[in-house]
Parts: structure tokens; sequence; C-alpha cells
């Protein structure tokens, strides 16, 4: 049986569906070709979207996408209208991701965007909050683009929902850029985010998600490395509500050389929460002097708790450097012992210990501290 | 009830089936130091171990009475909570816990255990860095994230900064002396050895005299197969020094 986001025929009357008709149709048909993803699709091995959105009923939900402080200087912001003048950028992502149905089904059906251009430095962040309302579905677009030489703090939160949100989230980092991303997720919707980095020369991006999904997550990053001396820093922290699931995956396509990516994730995981982290290093032949990183940590604090960790890595040279790492267990018993051992008792020791990994990505300065759970402020 | 402020009386140990500590007795009183020697693998730090609780050992035989108390029923905690202070030989590290937050966090919890009103901030700080002059750690040591990266002198001082800010009643040093460079050494042992009065004890783990030049002990007590198999006064540490373990059963 087909998922009922397919099986009906495209329908113009969906939102502004009428511009762009085009491209949707275009994108509409790869997703008919290619489907949803469900289990047999290797990087989706771990959820299950055709499944998750089996039962749900296919109309229009609400979002809410809101920049705070958009009239600094040096933003300018548009909204879908500007897909419309630059039909070019509507479909740019499928130049990248040719195989992936949840974009294809965001093109098909986007309808709410927000784009932002950063042409100065900005000494403040820019915080957007994505909230969606009530059951429906959505497919929310972001696009970000970094002039070059400018720098950047921007923060995406998201909340809210009872349906399904498919975003799509572009950013584009000019020649010697930088840009310190923050992403917050407490979406209770059930939340698929694709996100692409498009780095130029000498361009860097950091980022810290702290996930805290109340429903079903998955957060796909590709970052891709256009030009040399570009580098990425990726930092998340998962934390669902018990019984939830959040996926992480990422992928860092080494496709210029002197580039460097780094990736961590930290897992704390209690009853009947389902968590993944899927990473890649994708280092092609004649790509020189890379360097990547990457290692999941992932503590399970109830027997129904569960961690699928998969690290990758494609590498066709031998003029890199590259290492990875991944733990799934328990805290560490000596550690509990030697905090026992100075008069905490275990749950102290515990909760300390857990606050130590979540501090480590997320110390009390970052602008995250805020959004933690009390006991990990 | 003896005046001993700790016996440990005819106790047994085995790991995975192996018995490491085999019917050892020892009692420490009020006040006093002792020292043990012994060849690598004589159960040493087993036994500093089982004194500060640590899951893994199985007590098959004896009983340790700690200031007339049961100690084998208390949790590590407990004991830590009752003036019992392990400075560890590997002290482990805390990613992410800032190695003041820490003390400050142990120092609470010793104090709310005692019934004290927990200490000022202000107050603490000035302790701290107080405690950390006197062994030479600068303070943005103490920012740092527990363990994380010191060399190996770094963590004994810190155990030894520990060690004065909680002002342990019965101080186990498990080899504290490894890893300090000579000038870290001479300050480590003698900061310690100036926190001896008559109600505190230690009981001091070595492999070498020089410690106990500086800490002089009480008594010392040669360790061979998880036994005392010979005490004495200082000098049968330089006995021990000179001539090594052979004459008390160890040819290694």
């Amino acid at each position: 049986m087909q998922n009922n986001l397919i099986s009906k025929n495209f329908n113009h009357s969906f939102l502004n569906s009428e511009s762009l008709t085009e491209e949707r149709e275009k994108a509409f048909l790869n997703l008919k070709t290619i489907g949803l993803p469900n289990k047999r699709v290797e990087n989706w091995k771990y959820t299950d979207l055709t499944s998750i959105t089996k039962g749900l009923e296919f109309k229009p939900g609400k979002v809410d996408i809101e920049i705070l402080n958009k009239d600094r200087k040096g933003l300018v912001v548009a909204d879908f209208e500007y897909f419309i003048k630059n039909k070019d950028q509507y479909s740019k992502p499928t130049n990248y991701l040719k195989d992936e149905g949840v974009v294809y089904l965001n093109l098909s059906y986007a309808s709410d965007a927000r784009v932002i251009e950063i042409r100065e430095s900005q000494s403040e962040p820019i915080v957007i909050k994505i909230t969606a309302k009530g059951p429906g579905v959505t497919f929310p677009r972001l696009k970000i683009d970094i002039f070059p030489n400018v720098e950047a703090e921007v923060c995406f939160v998201y909340n809210g929902g009872e349906g399904f949100v498919n975003q799509l989230t572009e950013i584009h980092l000019g020649k010697d850029s930088g840009l310190n991303l923050y992403r917050v997720n407490e979406s209770s919707s059930i939340h698929s985010e694709t996100f692409l980095s498009y780095l130029n020369l000498n361009a860097n991006l950091s980022m810290v998600n702290l996930s805290m999904p109340k429903n079903k997550s998955r957060f796909q990053v590709y970052n891709i490395f256009l030009d040399k001396h570009s580098s990425t820093d990726f930092k998340s922290i998962s934390i669902p509500s018990n019984s939830c699931h959040d996926d992480f995956l990422i992928q860092n396509n080494h496709i210029s050389s002197n580039c460097k990516s780094n990736v961590g994730m930290r897992a704390i995981l209690d009853k009947g929460v389902i968590c993944s982290f899927q990473a890649l290093i994708d280092i092609e032949s004649n790509i020189l002097s890379s360097k990547a990183e990457q290692d999941c940590k992932a503590i399970l604090l109830h027997k129904e708790a569960s961690m699928n960790a998969k690290p990758e890595m494609k590498i066709f040279n031998d003029d890199v450097v590259c290492k990875h790492g991944t733990t799934i267990g328990s805290l560490d018993k000596d550690q509990i012992f030697y905090l026992k051992s100075r008069g905490l008792d275990k749950k102290s020791s515990e909760n300390l210990l857990l606050k130590g990994i979540v501090k480590n990505y997320i110390p009390n300065n970052s602008l995250l501290n805020n959004f933690l759970p009390k006991a990990y402020q | 009830m003896s005046n001993n402020f700790l016996n440990i009386k005819s106790l047994s140990v085995k790991v995975d089936d192996k018995l490491i500590i085999n019917n050892l007795s020892l009692s420490i009183g009020r006040g006093e130091v002792h020292a043990i020697m012994g060849p690598n693998g004589s159960g040493k730090s087993t036994l500093s171990n089982v004194l500060a609780g640590k899951d893994g050992y199985t007590i098959v035989n004896g009983a340790i009475d700690f200031s007339g108390e049961d100690l084998i029923s208390l949790e590590p905690n407990e004991r830590a909570n009752k003036g019992i202070f392990l400075a560890f030989q590997y002290p482990v590290e805390i990613p992410g816990v800032t190695n003041i937050n820490f003390i400050k966090t142990a120092l609470e919890s010793n104090r709310k255990y005692r019934g004290l009103e927990p200490i000022k901030p202000g107050e603490f700080l000035k302790l701290i860095k107080e405690k950390s002059k006197i062994l030479g750690i600068p303070e943005d040591r103490l920012k740092r994230q527990l363990n994380v990266g010191f060399s190996g002198g770094e963590k004994k001082r810190n155990e030894a900064l520990q060690l004065l800010m909680l002002e342990p009643s019965l101080a186990i040093l498990d080899e504290t002396d490894s890893g300090l460079d000579v000038d870290a050494f001479k300050i480590v042992a003698d900061t310690i050895n100036s926190t001896r009065n008559k109600d505190n004890s230690m009981l001091v783990i070595t492999h070498y005299q020089r410690l106990l030049e500086r800490i002089k002990p009480d008594i010392v007590h040669i360790f061979v197969d998880g036994s005392i198999v010979e005490s004495g006064g200082p000098e049968l540490a330089n006995e021990v020094e000179s001539d090594g373990y052979e004459r008390f059963g160890d040819a290694k």
C-alpha cells in the first residue's frame, strides 16, 4: 500500500503550488519513482519514514517561521517569492542529493520559505523560531547566504506540532566566511530535516545541535566542501523524551583538498528511546590533505533504550588524517566510584557525569545553555 | 572495644576466584601513620580499594571496623562522608566537570552528611585558593575539567588538594609519590604531612622509602602475597630500600 503523501495525485490547489509548477511536477515525478524512505534504503535503515507517516492525513498544516530582529543592519530577508524569482535555486539541492525522497517531497509541496542574506558580520545571534501548529503536514524551506568575509551566529529553535514537518535547509558560506550555528529541536511533530551546507574557499561552519524531540525526529546533514581550506565542526547532543526516536545522519563530502571535518555525537537515552548515529567521511581519490574525525558516545540509562551507530569512511587516497570511534554503554563504573569515594551518592554521581557529558558540548556560556533541562544547566 | 580507629580482622578478599588478600589483620589507632610496603602484585592497592568500598572484590572472610562501625556494610560515599579518603594511584578523568565544581560538590556533600551548613561561595573560593597555593596549583587548573589532560604529577597534586579540602580522619595514600618530580614530591609529601594531628590517621602505601622520610610512619608493614609478613619501625623501610623484599619471601 502506498503512502498517502504520494498516492494522491499532485494537487495544484495545495497552498501556493501554482508557482513553480514545472519544478514541482518534476520533483513529484521523482518522488513517485523513488518513494518515501523506508528501511530498505541504507541511509534510512533506522527510521522507516514510509511506515511512520502511513496513517497521516495529507492535509496542509501550519508552521510559523519567525526571525527575531530581522530588521537588523546587514540582513535581507525574503520569503517564497525569492524562489519564484530565482527558479534555478529552487531545485539546487537535487544537484547533490539525487536519490533523496524527502527532498523531492519538500520540493513538490514547499509553500513557506525564508531566505536570509547575511551581508555584514553580526555581533548578536539571529534567532529563527520554527513552530508547527496542530496536525497536518508542512514543508518549510530555509536558505541562509553568508556573504564573503562575514561572520555570524544563527540559532534555529523547533517547537510544537502534531503532524509531520518535512524541512529543507540550505546554508551557503561565501569565501572566508564563518557561521556558528545552534539548533534546538523540541518538536512534538514527526520532524524530518534535510540540511545542506555549501562551503566556499576558507569558509567555516560550526554547529551545536541540541536534539530533545518529543516525537520521531530525523536530522540529516550533508556538508559539501566546494572549495579548499573549508571546514566544519558539528557537535550533536541527543536527549530525547521517553519513548521518542532521534536519528542523526551526517555526511562530509570532501570534494576539495585541504578541508577539515569534525563530527561528535553524545546521546543520553532513557526508557523506550531509540537513537541513531550515521556518519560518513567521503574523500575522493584526487583530494589531498584532508582531515576528518568522527566520534559518538551514547549512554543507555535504561534497559529499554537503544542506540544504533554506523560510522563509515570512504577514503580513496593516502593523504588524509582520519579517525573515528564509537562507544555505547552505561556510565563508567570507575568514574562513579571516584565520585562516590569523595562523598557523592550514586544518583548525584551519575547526574554529575551526565552533566559533564552535556557541558563538554554546551558549556554554561553557550547560547544553548538555557534550553537544556535544569539538571544539565 | 580497643582504642583503635581502624580494625581489620582476619580479612580475606578474592577477585575472580583468586585470593588477593589473605587473612589480613591490621589495627590503626587515632593519630597514627602506618605505611605498607610490598612488591608489585602483593595486594596493596586491593586493600586500599576494599577500604574505600570499590565493587568487584569479594570479601570471603573477616571484618573491618571503622570508628566503631562495620565498614563493609557502608557504601563508598558513606565511608567518604564518615572520614575515609582514598588518594588514588590513577585518578580518573571526568570530562565536562570542572575541578572546582567537583571539589565544591564533594565538600557540600560531606558537610551535608555531617549536618553542617553549606559553605558560602566566597568562603569556599578563598579556602580552595589558599590550599591550591600551598600545593603550587595554579588557579586556572581549578577551572579545567577534572583530571582531563593533567600530567601524572598534576593529578597527584589534585588528589592532595582534595585531601586538604575534605580533611578526612583516615587518609589512604595509594602510591601518591609515583609520577611526581622531585620538587612536586617534596611539596605534596610535606603538605600531606602537615595535615597530621592527634585525631587523623594515615595509611601510606608506597614503594619508596623517600616518601617515608617526609611522612614519618609510626609503623611500617611489609606486605607479601596479601598479608603482612613483618611489622616494625621506620628502619624496616630502610632495609627494604637497600635489600629489597627477598628476605620477606618475595624473590622477584
